[in-house]
């Protein structure tokens, strides 16, 4: 097989799809685990063209559905090998039984999501609600609102899960067409810098036979806790790690994010948008021509939702009159009868002695953009709430009133 | 790219007496032992032979991958493990999945120099359940990608661990749990099994595929040695009798596996990926009514003679399939009025209603 030269450092136009794959490149990833269904397939069909040309040797595995998907990529990851999938919408569910057997057996896999509506019905939209049903699994996960911003999140995300402090599988995040499909600036690093950033997988216990070990063993009831409350401490010990690797990342890469939220244009801010994902790029015009008239408004995203960083949140947020959620996401029948990013809100905010009030906004359902009439909206039924002392409703479906 | 490491593949010589050496000595059996004493299976339990015998073939190289069922939950107990050899619980839908990214791991671990050593045997043990039911798209998968591993459906006809259920292997006449006989049903399971590893042969037919059965214990360990030496994907059923599931007495495991070959319910074959041919060379020692096998079994004790035709005629088209002439007493065992009812057979009375 022909040898490549190492990769030097250049700027590019690609979409969140190709960051994703770019990424797994730079990663050296040793096994890929692919099942069609749009939009993250752009990802795969990229990772199968880099193997065909040999920028990238990996096994290359097209899986019978989902469920095999990530069953394949938890058989590999056991072994030692670094292992990249990925899924969208209804795909994300079928290998539901998954998550939990992964992140139980401390496997740190690494998947992309590019979202999609579940259905009913058929809807190629991007909507956050195929891998917020996961969020209590024991994936770390977060959203990345554009192609840059992802290929770092994956990076970054392979370096905090497989830290044997850590070890738990990532789910990195971002929306389905408004970052998989849309063209942005990238800087793809050079991969001495990513050699220096991400050292080579090494799990504790792999399936080796010259050491052997026992996976995933059957427990009696009275075993439970103990196993679990370790899940539990993993999750919440990647908290320093996190920070650490963003750190780390920005010194080795030159580009610093705060690892919990961005915070835009909160200096004298009384209301802000809370939200995750790309929505968030079109949110911070909205809120510099808001600025322009005069209104007071701000955007505060979420970037890392599990472990969630309930302080940051709750110290963040309470500094507001008036915080809306932005959902793009569907909690049917939930606390706020709305999205479940509000009930994330709320608890992070119980404990504050200055709470803000608190408003969900149902916006960009089915995969519609959240257009900057939109935030205006938005941006108004806060200040209304602001003026008043108290919110109207606590759920808004936008578009759907006056 | 570095330079690729070429891949070294081990491979196990074969025993001796295929087909007798059961109750004799063999000079040639392995003392190794990767599945050891200690785990809680029921005595005489078919699949824990078969899992001993298998292991044995395979040697220490060895990767175990066990789908949720009986050789889960009976076999593994956290902080005790019967496992001399790495082993991993998987899904009882991820048994071809799980096993294929072990497998994919190894390949590209080995080639890219980041783990140095031969390539080891990686077989999965999947029950009936995983193998012909949940499980059965992620084993065509790892088949037809032609990962190279094993895998073994060890089949004791039924959902044993959950408290015997019928699978899609349970036999015409198997009274299980969700296929009970009563006055609407009296044969119980009204269907016939999957034909499990015909279908991974027709289906996959570049794959080593072979039928075996506790009953012939170093056929089965040349079988299992042949699939690992296979390169690419091999795949295995194996008649493995469950004592809690058949209601049998526990010493009769072995003699179990012995009669329904004889007669004529469990065809021993090999498919050869080369010449994509079945080789049904072997044969065993006598051929026998299929009443001979049923009535050691509670399972079978609510029969009535036209189901026990009903399967003699089902065991004499096994035969015509593996090219083999059906003896005349055979043919007339087909007619229900060569049979009396089992409720009434003095045979199974004893056994039939300890379920």
């Amino acid at each position: 097989m022909a040898t490549v030269a190492p990769a030097k450092k250049k700027n590019v136009r690609i979409n969140g799809c190709v960051a994703a794959a770019q990424a797994a490149k730079y990663a050296d990833v040793d096994v890929i685990t692919a099942y069609p269904i749009r939009p993250y397939t752009a990802t795969m069909m990229a990772l199968a063209q880099m193997v065909a040309n040999g920028e990238l040797d990996a096994e290359y595995i097209v899986a019978d559905s989902e469920h095999s998907q990530l069953s394949i990529a938890h058989g590999a990851s056991s072994s030692g090998a670094r292992v990249f999938t990925g899924s969208s919408g209804v795909g994300v569910q079928f290998a539901y039984e998954l998550y939990s057997p992964i992140s139980g057996s401390r496997m740190p896999v690494q998947m992309m999501i590019a979202d999609r509506t579940l259905d009913p019905p058929g809807d190629f939209g991007s909507e956050h609600t195929d891998a917020l049903s996961t969020r209590d699994m024991g994936w770390l996960m977060g959203w990345s609102c554009d192609a840059q911003e992802a290929f770092d999140n994956h990076l970054m995300a392979y370096r905090i899960g497989e830290d044997p402090r850590v070890l738990l599988p990532q789910m990195v995040c971002q929306d389905g067409f408004f970052v998989s499909h849309i063209t942005t600036d990238c800087e793809l690093p050079d991969s001495g810098q990513v050699k220096e950033f991400l050292p080579p997988y090494k799990h504790p216990y792999p399936l080796d036979p010259r050491h052997p070990v026992s996976h995933g063993p059957q427990i009696m009831p009275e075993q439970g806790p103990p196993l679990q409350l370790e899940r539990a401490r993993a999750m919440e010990g990647a908290v320093p790690v996190i920070e650490d690797v963003h750190d780390e990342f920005a010194r080795i890469f030159g580009r610093r994010y705060d690892p919990w939220v961005e915070e835009f244009m909160t200096d004298g801010a009384d209301v802000v948008f809370f939200m995750q994902g790309g929505h968030a790029v079109t949110a911070r015009h909205a809120i510099r021509h808001m600025r322009q008239r005069g209104a007071n408004v701000g955007l505060v995203r979420l970037r890392t939702i599990r472990p969630y960083p309930t302080d940051r949140v709750m110290q963040s947020l309470s500094k507001f009159k008036v915080v809306g959620v932005v959902e793009t996401n569907m909690g049917l029948g939930s606390v706020s009868s709305g999205g479940s990013l509000y009930a994330e809100a709320c608890a992070a905010l119980y404990e504050s002695d200055t709470r803000p009030l608190v408003l969900s906004f149902m916006a960009g359902m089915g995969g519609e953009a959240i257009v900057l009439k939109e935030f205006y909206w938005m941006t108004q039924k806060m200040l209304d709430a602001q003026k008043r002392g108290a919110i109207e409703k606590r759920t808004h479906w936008v578009g759907f009133e006056e | 790219m570095a330079t690729p490491v070429e891949i070294q593949r081990q491979m196990l010589p074969m025993l001796g007496s295929p087909n007798q050496g059961a109750r004799f000595y063999n000079p040639d059996l392995p003392e190794t032992e990767p599945f050891v004493p200690g785990h809680r299976t029921c005595a005489g339990c078919g699949p824990s032979i078969q899992y001993r015998i298998t292991s044995k073939a395979s040697g220490d190289n060895t990767i175990l991958v066990g789908p949720t069922g009986c050789m889960y939950v009976a076999n593994s107990s956290y902080l005790c493990t019967p496992y001399n050899v790495p082993w991993a619980h998987t899904q009882i839908g991820s048994a071809g999945s799980f096993t294929a990214g072990v497998a994919a791991a190894y390949e590209a671990m080995i080639r890219k120099g980041k783990w140095k050593g031969p390539y080891p045997n990686i077989i999965c043990e999947a029950g009936d359940g995983s193998a012909s039911d949940i499980g059965l798209a992620s084993i065509s998968g790892a088949l037809y990608r032609d990962h190279d591993c094993l895998i073994i459906c060890y089949d004791n006809e039924q959902y044993a661990n959950t408290g015997i259920q019928a699978s899609s292997r349970t036999p015409y006449g198997g009274m299980t749990t969700f296929s009970p006989p009563g006055p609407m049903v009296p044969e119980a399971k009204k269907l016939f099994p999957k034909d499990l590893a015909r279908m991974m042969a027709a289906g996959h037919p570049h794959c080593y595929v072979a039928t075996a059965s506790v009953g012939y214990p170093i056929d089965l360990m040349n079988k299992v040695r042949k699939g690992l030496n296979h390169k690419g994907a091999a795949y295995m059923m194996v008649y493995t009798p469950c004592q809690k599931g058949f209601v049998y007495e526990t010493p009769r495991s072995i003699d179990l596996g012995r009669l329904v070959v004889e007669c004529g319910l469990y065809p021993i074959w090999e498919w050869d990926p080369h010449t994509r041919e079945y080789d049904y060379s072997f044969r065993p020692d006598t051929m026998r009514p299929v009443a001979d096998y049923l009535k050691l079994q509670g399972r079978f004790g609510h029969l009535h003679a036209e189901h026990i035709a009903t399967l003699q005629q089902f065991a004499n088209q096994q035969w015509r399939m593996m090219n083999i002439e059906v003896p005349e007493a055979l043919v007339r065992a087909a007619d229900p009025s060569a049979h009396v009812n089992m409720a009434t057979a003095e045979a199974a009375a004893a056994i039939a209603h300890t379920v």
